[in-house]
C-alpha cells in the first residue's frame, strides 16, 4: 500500500494508555480536593485548547477570538441549569449547541485569512465579551458579575452519584475530554480532515483540485466552536458560574499558548499544554516573592516566549525529537 | 473540453497584461502559447481557471460561458492546471498530496469517518506514484523533493483530476534532459480526447507536441496557426523566434 498516514490512534498506544491511567490515577494520589479540583481545571482546558487546535494546528485558522465560543457554552449552560433542569445530557447538548451556533455568527471571520482572521476573531469575541458584561443586559446576564448559583449536573440513570464531590466531577470531566480527544483524533484523520489540512497548506491549489474550500474551513469552525461551547458547560458547572471573564481575549491567549507550547498539529500537545498552562498559572500566581506573583500572566509570557524561540514544535516536537 | 475566450482584457493598474484576447481551442487538441516573458501566458490560464477575473470579456467551456464561475466549480466541469512555480501541499508526504488530488475528483473529501473508498483512494495514489516515477518518495514531505520531483508531482497532481481540459504552465522549466522525456511521455499517455494547452519556452518541445500554436506579445494575440505558419510567420520571428533565448 501506499501508506497514507494511518488513524493517529493506533501510532502510539503505549503513551496514550500511560497518559489515560495517570488520569485515571489522580483522585488516588491527590493530596487534597483542592488538587483534584486543579486537575478538573486542567481538563476543561484541555479540551478548550483541543479544540482550538483543530482551526490553529489542521485548519491554519489563527482564531484569537476562540472564547467566545466557551463562554456561549458556560452562559447557555449556566441559564439552561438554572431555569430549566440540571440534567448532564440535555446540558451537554446545549453547550455544542450553544458553541456551534455562535461560531455559525462568527464565521463571517473566514472571509479573511491570516492575521485579518486573527484580528477579526478577536474583534468579535470583544464583542460577546461586551454584551455579556453590559449591566443593562444584568437582568438576563447578570451583567459585569455574571451568573452566579449554577447547579453541578446531575447524572441520568445514577442520579445518586454526587457531581458536587471533587472526584465525581473530575471523572466528568475527564470522560468528556477522552470523548472529545477521540471524536477529534477520528475527524483529523479521516478524509474530511486530511482536506483541510490541504487547504491550510495551499488552500488556491485545493480549489483548483475542484474543492468548494469554503465549506470545509465553516465545518472545521462549527465544529471548533461546538467542542468549545462543550468546554464551556464544564467550566460553568465546576465554578458554579459562567462569567464575562471567559469570554475575553485573555482566556482566547492561554489557550492559543497552550496549542503553540503543547504543539500544534497534534491533539495530545495542546491537551498536555494546557494543563501546564493551568498549573503554571497556578504556581506563578502563588509564588511567595511579593510582586513576582501578581505579575504571572508576564511570567507565563515569557515562558511561552521561550517556547516559541527554543521549541518551535511544541512539548509534541520534543517528544518526537523535531519539529513538528 | 473545448474552450474560448472571447475578447479577454485583464489590466493591472495602467499595463495591459492581455488586450482583446479570442482564442479558439477545440476538443482534443494539442495547442502551444508561446511568447516572450511578462505575455501574459500565465494570466491567460489565470483568467480561464478563474483564479482572476478577466478586467472584461468571457470564458467559454464547452460552450458554456464560466465567466462568473469560481475556480474549483470550473475544476469540476473538467478543467486542470498546473503552476509555474509548483504549488504543492509542502509539508504533507507525496502520497498525501496525490490522495488530495484524488479525494476531491472523487469528492470523497467530505467524509469525517473513514469511507471504504479510501482503499480505492490509496490505490490509485500508488498506481499514480509509479508512473510519475515516484514511488520510492511516497513518504518523503513535499518540501524535501528536488525540483525534478516536484514538478513531476506537479504535472501528477492535475492529471489525477483526470481532466477533459488541461493547462500546463511550463511544466519542463528546470528539468534535465531525462526528466523532461519523462514528463513528455508522462503527457502522451493522456487520453486522445483532452484538450491540452501548454506554455512552454523549449521550441523543440513546442514543435514535438502541438497541433498548432498561439503567440501572444504584450498581452496581444499575434498569431495563431499550425506549426509550419508559425515558422513562417515574420511578425513571429520578430518577436520571438529572432530573440535568442
Ligand atoms: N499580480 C500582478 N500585478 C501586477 N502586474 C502583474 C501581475 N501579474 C502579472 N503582471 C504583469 O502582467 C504581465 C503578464 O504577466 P504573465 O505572468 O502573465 O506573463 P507570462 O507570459 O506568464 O511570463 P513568463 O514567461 O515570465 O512566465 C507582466 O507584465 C507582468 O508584470
Ligand atoms: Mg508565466
Amino acid at each position: 500500500m501506499t501508506g497514507l498516514r494511518r488513524a493517529r490512534l493506533q501510532r502510539r498506544p503505549l503513551g496514550l494508555l500511560a497518559l489515560l491511567l495517570f488520569l485515571i490515577s489522580v483522585p488516588a494520589w491527590a493530596p487534597n480536593r483542592f488538587w483534584i479540583n486543579v486537575a478538573s481545571q486542567a481538563l476543561i482546558f484541555a479540551i478548550f485548547a483541543m479544540s482550538l487546535d483543530l482551526l490553529l494546528g489542521y485548519g491554519g485558522m489563527p482564531s484569537f477570538g476562540h472564547a467566545a465560543f466557551f463562554a456561549a457554552g458556560a452562559y447557555a449552560c449556566a441559564l439552561w441549569a438554572l431555569h430549566r433542569s440540571p440534567d448532564l445530557l440535555p446540558l451537554l447538548l446545549v453547550g455544542l449547541a450553544a458553541g456551534a451556533g455562535l461560531a455559525l455568527i462568527g464565521a463571517l471571520a473566514l472571509r479573511a485569512r491570516g492575521i485579518f482572521f486573527l484580528m477579526l476573531t478577536l474583534a468579535f469575541a470583544q464583542m460577546v465579551w461586551s454584551v455579556l458584561s453590559n449591566n443593562q443586559l444584568a437582568g438576563t446576564l447578570g451583567g459585569d458579575i455574571g451568573l452566579i448559583g449554577v447547579p453541578r449536573p446531575v447524572l441520568p440513570y445514577v442520579p445518586a452519584v454526587n457531581l458536587f464531590q471533587a472526584a465525581n466531577f473530575y471523572f466528568l470531566t475527564l470522560v468528556v475530554a477522552v470523548a472529545v480527544y477521540l471524536a477529534l483524533a477520528a475527524i483529523v484523520a479521516s478524509p474530511f480532515g486530511r482536506t483541510l489540512e490541504g487547504i491550510r497548506e495551499n488552500e488556491g491549489r485545493m480549489q483548483s483540485l475542484g474543492t468548494f474550500t469554503f465549506r470545509y474551513r465553516l465545518a472545521a469552525f462549527v465544529i471548533a466552536g461546538a467542542l468549545a461551547g462543550l468546554a464551556g458547560m464544564l467550566s460553568a458547572s465546576f465554578n458554579f458560574s459562567a462569567t464575562p471573564a471567559s469570554a475575553f481575549w485573555t482566556t482566547s491567549g492561554l489557550a492559543m499558548i497552550a496549542v503553540i507550547v503543547g504543539g500544534s498539529r497534534s491533539l495530545l500537545g495542546p491537551a498536555v499544554g494546557a494543563m501546564l498552562v493551568v498549573v503554571l498559572q497556578l504556581g506563578l500566581s502563588s509564588l511567595p516573592t511579593p510582586g513576582l506573583a501578581e505579575h504571572w500572566q508576564l511570567l507565563l509570557g515569557a515562558v511561552f516566549v521561550a517556547f516559541v524561540l527554543f521549541l518551535p514544535g511544541g512539548l509534541h516536537g520534543l517528544v518526537r525529537g523535531r519539529a513538528a | 473540453m473545448n474552450i474560448s475566450t472571447a475578447s479577454v482584457t485583464v489590466r493591472f493598474g495602467a499595463v495591459a497584461a492581455l488586450q482583446d484576447v479570442s482564442l479558439e481551442i477545440p476538443s482534443g487538441e494539442r495547442r502551444a502559447l508561446i511568447g516572450p516573458n511578462g505575455a501574459g501566458k500565465t494570466t491567460l490560464f489565470d483568467v480561464i481557471t478563474g483564479a482572476r477575473r478577466p478586467t472584461s470579456g468571457r470564458i467559454l467551456l464547452a460552450g458554456a460561458d464560466v465567466t462568473p464561475l469560481s475556480t474549483w466549480r470550473r475544476a469540476r466541469l473538467g478543467l486542470a492546471r498546473t503552476f509555474q512555480r509548483s504549488a504543492l501541499f509542502p509539508t504533507l508526504t507525496t502520497a498525501e498530496n496525490l490522495a488530495l488530488a484524488v479525494r476531491a475528483r472523487m469528492q470523497t473529501g467530505w467524509r469525517i469517518w473513514p469511507s471504504r473508498m479510501e482503499r480505492t483512494v490509496a490505490m490509485e495514489v500508488s498506481s499514480r506514484l509509479r508512473a510519475a516515477g515516484l514511488a520510492a518518495l511516497a513518504q518523503r514531505r513535499a518540501w524535501t523533493l528536488a525540483h525534478g520531483e516536484q514538478r513531476a508531482l506537479e504535472i501528477e497532481l492535475a492529471l489525477a483530476s483526470q481532466p477533459r481540459l488541461l493547462l500546463l504552465d511550463e511544466p519542463m522549466a528546470g528539468l534535465s534532459g531525462e526528466e523532461r522525456q519523462a514528463a513528455v511521455a508522462r503527457l502522451r499517455s493522456l487520453p486522445p480526447h483532452v484538450t491540452l494547452v501548454l506554455v512552454e519556452h523549449d521550441l523543440d518541445v513546442v514543435f514535438a507536441v502541438a497541433q498548432r500554436i498561439s503567440v501572444l506579445d504584450h498581452g496581444v494575440l499575434i498569431a495563431d496557426g499550425t506549426p509550419a505558419e508559425i515558422r513562417a510567420d515574420h511578425r513571429v520571428q520578430e518577436v520571438y523566434l529572432g530573440r535568442a533565448d
